[in-house]
């Protein structure tokens, strides 16, 4: 249950960036969907207590629901990666990090600030890796005859 | 032909691409596809976030080169979408420019999200984070103030064409500052997920991940400048909420 909620927050977070990135109509509902999905898949993963596994699997998750939602709605890609992304953006490491400079933690600063480097890392492999295989996959369709 | 009337097309277009958040290698690819539905096989097209530079060989071997800078860019999604739509559309109709030039001004012109709409959305992603985060409803009413303090802050510095660092140090203070002021008066109120939800407005997320994707696609400078300004970004925010925090430690005891 607790999951299930904090998804639905990411949902309504991801349904009011869609609102500023001037999102509208049936774009809206798949992009703020796309952001539920991606939430759901990292809380269920949670048994494997690394995060960033987590954070990879989840952003390919997504990165698969743009793609192919790209192809149904015939709308770019990236317009449902961005939304569908907004909840693994680091926030809480970007502000922790900031408050052990402000308490004078070097090392805590350290390794919070190295972890939020890892996350952003991790959420970039993950949208390349499919997109790039995307594309493969496209050439290899388009140029069959070779 | 009129090739200046093709490379200015293909500018256009490029621009709002890049000026409304697109990637680019959208902006790029489209620009070449504009030239080669019109036969233009000679254009060359460098896009940075911050400038446009395209050059074409007319056919009897004079360049053409045109630049253009990009002093802002927003996320304006549907303006991306309509025209990566229209430059579809001349890829197979291969309309007359003046038509393309009438449907890329009109997307130019579209609707953008009002003042008080703009600000209703920042208080909304405040308070979304930080329940996302965590936050109890007391919290979030508290968060729904500061994100929408933020876009009242961001929005009468930019009337006064104020540079984005200081910007972000000003609104993230504004907000750190709201917080920690609440938190003072209940007890109950936990300051940080107050405030990392409403700074969700400033957080570079795009940015961050963005950056690493356009390095290792080949963008270099792209990604370098990208990377600069998250970088940036994330600094002033730190900046800003880190004043607000030191200043409460030492006036508050908090």
């Amino acid at each position: 249950m607790e999951i299930f909620l904090s998804c639905l927050w990411a949902y309504a977070a991801c349904i009011a960036f869609c609102f500023l990135f001037n999102i509208r109509g049936r774009a809206l509902t798949i992009a703020s969907f796309g952001g539920f999905l991606g939430w759901l898949c990292f809380s269920l993963l949670s048994p494997l207590h690394n995060d960033m596994i987590q954070y990879f699997i989840a952003t390919v998750v997504t990165a698969v629901y743009s793609e192919s939602m790209a192809r149904f709605a015939k709308k770019p890609a990236t317009e449902f990666q961005i939304i569908a992304l907004l909840p693994f953006v680091p926030g809480g490491g970007i502000f922790y990090t900031m408050e052990y400079v402000v308490i004078g933690n070097n090392s805590m600063f350290l390794s919070t600030g190295l972890h939020t480097l890892g996350i952003a890392g991790a959420l970039a492999m993950g949208v390349l890796l499919v997109s790039t295989l995307v594309r493969l996959f496209h050439i290899a369709r388009t140029h069959r005859e070779w | 032909m009129n090739y200046s009337d093709l490379v200015n097309t293909a500018v256009e277009a490029g621009y709002l691409l890049v000026a409304n958040g697109g990637e680019i290698y959208r902006a790029e690819e489209s620009m070449q596809r504009i030239f080669r539905a019109y036969g233009v096989e000679t254009g060359e097209v460098f896009v940075i976030p911050t400038l446009i530079e395209v050059t074409v060989c007319t056919r009897d071997g004079r360049p053409i080169t045109r630049i253009k800078r990009v002093p802002t860019r927003t996320m304006n999604l549907d303006r991306v979408d309509q025209v990566n739509a229209l430059c579809r559309r001349i890829w197979s109709d291969k309309p007359q420019f003046s038509e393309i030039r009438a449907e890329l001004d009109r997307i130019g012109k579209r609707p953008t999200l009002s003042f008080p709409m703009q600000i209703l959305a920042y208080a909304l992603i405040g308070a979304a984070f930080t329940l996302f985060y965590g936050g109890s409803p007391r919290d979030t009413a508290v968060a729904l103030f500061c994100g929408a303090a933020i876009r009242l802050v961001t929005r009468s510095l930019e009337l006064f064409r104020v540079n984005s660092f200081f910007i972000n140090v000003a609104a993230s203070f504004v907000a750190a500052a709201i917080a920690l002021t609440a938190a003072n008066f209940d007890f109950f109120l936990s300051y940080d997920k107050i405030i990392i939800g409403s700074l969700m407005n400033l957080v570079p997320g795009i940015a961050i991940t963005n950056f690493m994707r356009d390095i290792i696609a080949g963008d270099l400078i792209a990604g370098i400048l990208r990377l600069t300004e998250s970088v940036l970004v994330a600094t002033a925010i730190a900046i800003g909420a880190g004043i607000a925090l030191t200043a409460s430690r030492m006036l508050l005891g908090v």
